[in-house]
């Protein structure tokens, strides 16, 4: 369903120019795990981004159910980036003024004007709540993140991909941050809502992680390929 | 929605965000205390310039005036805008020469002697209101003398002259002996003087000064005028009946108000009067009756003016000068617009990845410009507000907010004896207030577009990378 072809992306500081994705082809399947893997700064993110239509590639492109997205115009990504993918950052990225809930509600807010927020609020309010309670985080709707740790801020923030019932999540590096324990609650959550259907994209560093996960791809010279390790293969059956 | 949202919690949480509410409010206080007092000043100098002026006057432009003044009142009276009149005064205004004897030296003064039927005069306004005795009293439109007054004039009236002796020729053009005007018969009229007209201030050794009246009621001055149909000099003496006190030196130093009728009799205009004075039940309609007036009297004949248009020059110049000092006062509200550019600058950078986070999660280039346009405005808003508050506050309580300055001073803040009022003047404008509020408001939205711009056109990746 999300489809990547031969994705070319650098990135220009005066006169030096980083090649960072060289030619990237991946196809994710609809209701697939997949995680990607890969050294720090191999450009994981960079293709995360432009998976999830934050950016835009040189050259190549990406395309959403079949559609050609990173061609669209803006008001058209900005609604795609709303409704059909959601973000899981490495350093969770809420908005500091805002609680725990608003925090969620925000992608709702945004998609909707002021008069169609005030009808559907309580629905929606509601909605939030019950994801909140997924994440298990009912009982810190009204904290501010600062009053959050670290698995919190993330449970948090996977609730409010989520609010928008995306087609695919997108997670950089959703674990990097947190303890192992921490790390694997939140690994369970994602493997709880992939098995109710979700397209799940994660990257992560973390080798063990993709042992639950469908399929497992590198990112390496800017190029993706298919893990060479033979104990990763062994970690990847569905590959 | 969630613009809203944001920008009210960016200003909660935004200390520095206050810096911009306080410099939009006192900017705005100051404008609309400024204001209030220019206003209260233009209001009293208003009063003060409609002074003696009738709302509108209808003056022959003829030395001798026109006839039939009743006849003239009668034609406005019927004339379609005869039922915005409330009164009508007919006057007679002539030059003329004041002289009287004060401590053995001769007074003479140039005046502009006007008669007037007292009753009607002071309904007209800016007539009765400004008379008084010489203990400061007001006294009633009349041109009678007090008994106090009455009893100096007896006491100092130079006995009854002989008669004059019989057969002695008094032939034609001769004027007759001045002491013949002063005989028991002879009943003196009262005139009533321009305050300025009959005293002066002495000062002092110690620095201060005191009033002395040259002329006091019961006192007899001579006034000397042009005949109203030739120019043969006619003169006639008078009893001071009471002052004229506008605080206006041009009135007060130069009007000479005298009996309507007995003014006709001096110049020889019988049934003849110079101007009407007019006084409207609705001002609002004075346009109106002027064009109206002007069909009615040829322009060749007569000049039909508002106060306003006698006024014109100084009016205007008031108006000038309050429209001057609003826009060097606004420039403190750019001063603020200045405050929140920088403001706003700083908290975009420091939002950067907020933004970032916002158009990752779809918001579109004109919903993050909303955000920090709309912050700018809810900033604007509470500034404004308070502002508002604080201004009226101050206006209303400028008095004793003077009070209490001069008090700790030791001296007066606010000099009455320049202006002769007794309170600084006030008057709030409600179409003023909202004026500064627009214009306050508006400053502060055009100042926040250009952090406005710049935050909505942030790229999502690089303002989330953004450390
Ligand atoms: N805006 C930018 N300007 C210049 N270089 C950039 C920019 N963004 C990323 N890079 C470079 O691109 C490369 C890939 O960055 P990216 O964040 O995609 O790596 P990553 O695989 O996610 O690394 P990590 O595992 O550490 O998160 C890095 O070398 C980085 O320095
Ligand atoms: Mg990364």
């Amino acid at each position: 369903m999300l489809e990547a072809i031969n994705l070319h992306k650098s990135y220009r500081r005066d006169a030096v120019s980083v090649s960072v994705l060289r030619g990237v082809d991946l196809a994710v399947r609809e209701g697939e795990f997949l995680s990607v893997i890969g050294a720090s700064g191999s450009g994981k993110s960079t293709l995360l981004h432009l998976l999830g239509a934050l950016d835009t590639p040189d050259t190549g492109e990406v395309r959403f159910e079949g559609r050609r997205v990173d061609t669209l115009p803006a008001r058209d990504r900005e609604r795609l980036r709303n409704q059909s993918v959601g973000f899981v950052f490495q350093f969770y990225h809420l908005l500091p003024e805002l609680t725990a809930l608003e925090n969620v509600l925000m992608p709702a807010m945004i998609s909707r004007g002021i008069l169609r927020w005030l009808g559907t609020r309580g629905a929606v309010r509601k909605q939030a709540m019950d994801l909140l309670d997924r994440v298990g985080l009912s009982h810190r709707l009204h904290h501010r993140p600062r009053e959050l740790s670290g698995g919190e801020l993330q449970r948090a923030s996977i609730a409010r991909a989520l609010i928008m019932n995306p087609k695919v999540l997108l997670a950089d590096e959703p674990t990097g941050n947190l303890d192992e324990g921490t790390g694997a609650g939140i690994l369970t959550l994602l493997r709880g809502l992939h098995s109710d259907g979700l397209t799940i994209v994660m990257v992560t560093h973390n080798l063990e992680l993709t042992l639950s996960t469908d399929r497992v791809v590198r990112l390496a010279a800017g190029r993706v390929e298919t893990p060479s390790n033979p104990s990763l293969r062994l970690l990847s059956p569905a590959c | 929605m969630y613009k809203l949202l944001l920008g009210w919690r960016y200003l909660k949480t935004r200390y520095l965000a206050l810096v911009c509410v306080i410099s939009v409010m006192l900017g705005v206080a100051t404008l609309i205390v400024v204001n209030g007092v220019m206003a209260g000043f233009q209001t009293k100098l208003r009063d003060r310039l409609h002074g003696v002026l009738a709302d509108i006057t209808v003056e022959g432009l003829e030395f001798e005036g026109f006839h039939n003044p009743e006849a003239q009142m009668a034609r406005i009276a019927a004339s379609p805008v005869g039922k915005y009149v409330a009164v009508m005064s007919p006057t007679i205004e002539s030059p003329a020469m004041l002289q009287y004897q004060f401590r053995g030296a001769t007074i003479t003064k140039m005046v502009k002697l006007i008669g007037v039927d007292a009753q009607s005069r002071a309904a007209i306004g800016g007539f009765s209101e400004y008379l008084q005795d010489n203990d400061g009293k007001p006294r009633p439109a009349s041109f009678e003398l007090s008994d106090a007054a009455k009893f100096r004039l007896d006491a100092f009236r130079a006995p009854t002259p002989p008669a004059p002796l019989e057969g002695l020729p008094t032939g034609p053009g001769e004027p007759p002996a001045p002491d013949n005007w002063i005989h028991e018969e002879k009943k003196i009229t009262g005139a009533i003087l321009g305050h300025g007209l009959a005293h002066f201030r002495q000062p002092k050794p110690d620095g201060s000064s005191v009033e002395v009246y040259t002329a006091e009621p019961g006192d007899i001055v001579t006034i000397v005028c042009p005949g109203g149909g030739k120019l043969t000099p006619e003169f006639d003496r008078f009893a001071v009946a009471g002052y004229f006190r506008s605080e206006m030196s041009e009135y007060d130093c130069g009007l000479v108000f005298v009996p309507f009728d007995h003014l006709q009799r001096l110049r020889g205009m019988q049934d003849r009067a110079t101007a009407i004075q007019i006084k409207l039940t609705d001002y609002s309609k004075a346009r109106l009756v002027v064009a109206e007036l002007k069909n009615i009297f040829s322009p060749h004949l007569y000049a039909v003016q508002t106060w306003e248009d006698k006024q014109g020059p100084v009016l205007a110049a008031i108006e000038i000068e309050r429209g001057i000092l609003n826009v060097l006062l606004f420039l403190i509200v750019g001063v603020a617009g200045f405050g929140i550019l920088a403001v706003f600058s700083m908290i975009v950078v420091e939002k950067t990845r907020d933004i970032g986070i916002l158009k990752a999660l779809g918001a579109s280039n004109a919903g993050v410009l909303g955000i920090f346009l709309g912050y700018g405005l809810l900033l604007g808003t509470v500034g404004d507000v308070l502002g508002t508050g604080l201004g009226l506050t101050i206006t209303s309580y400028l008095n004793e907010i003077e009070a209490f300055l001069s008090s700790l001073s030791g001296q007066h803040v606010f000099n009455r004896q320049v202006y002769n009022f007794a309170t600084i003047p006030v008057d709030i404008r409600v179409s003023n207030v909202v004026w500064v509020n627009i214009g306050a408001i508006a400053v502060a939205a055009a100042f926040s577009l250009i952090p406005a711009f710049k935050a909505a056109r942030m790229q999502p990746v690089r303002a989330l990378r953004f450390e």
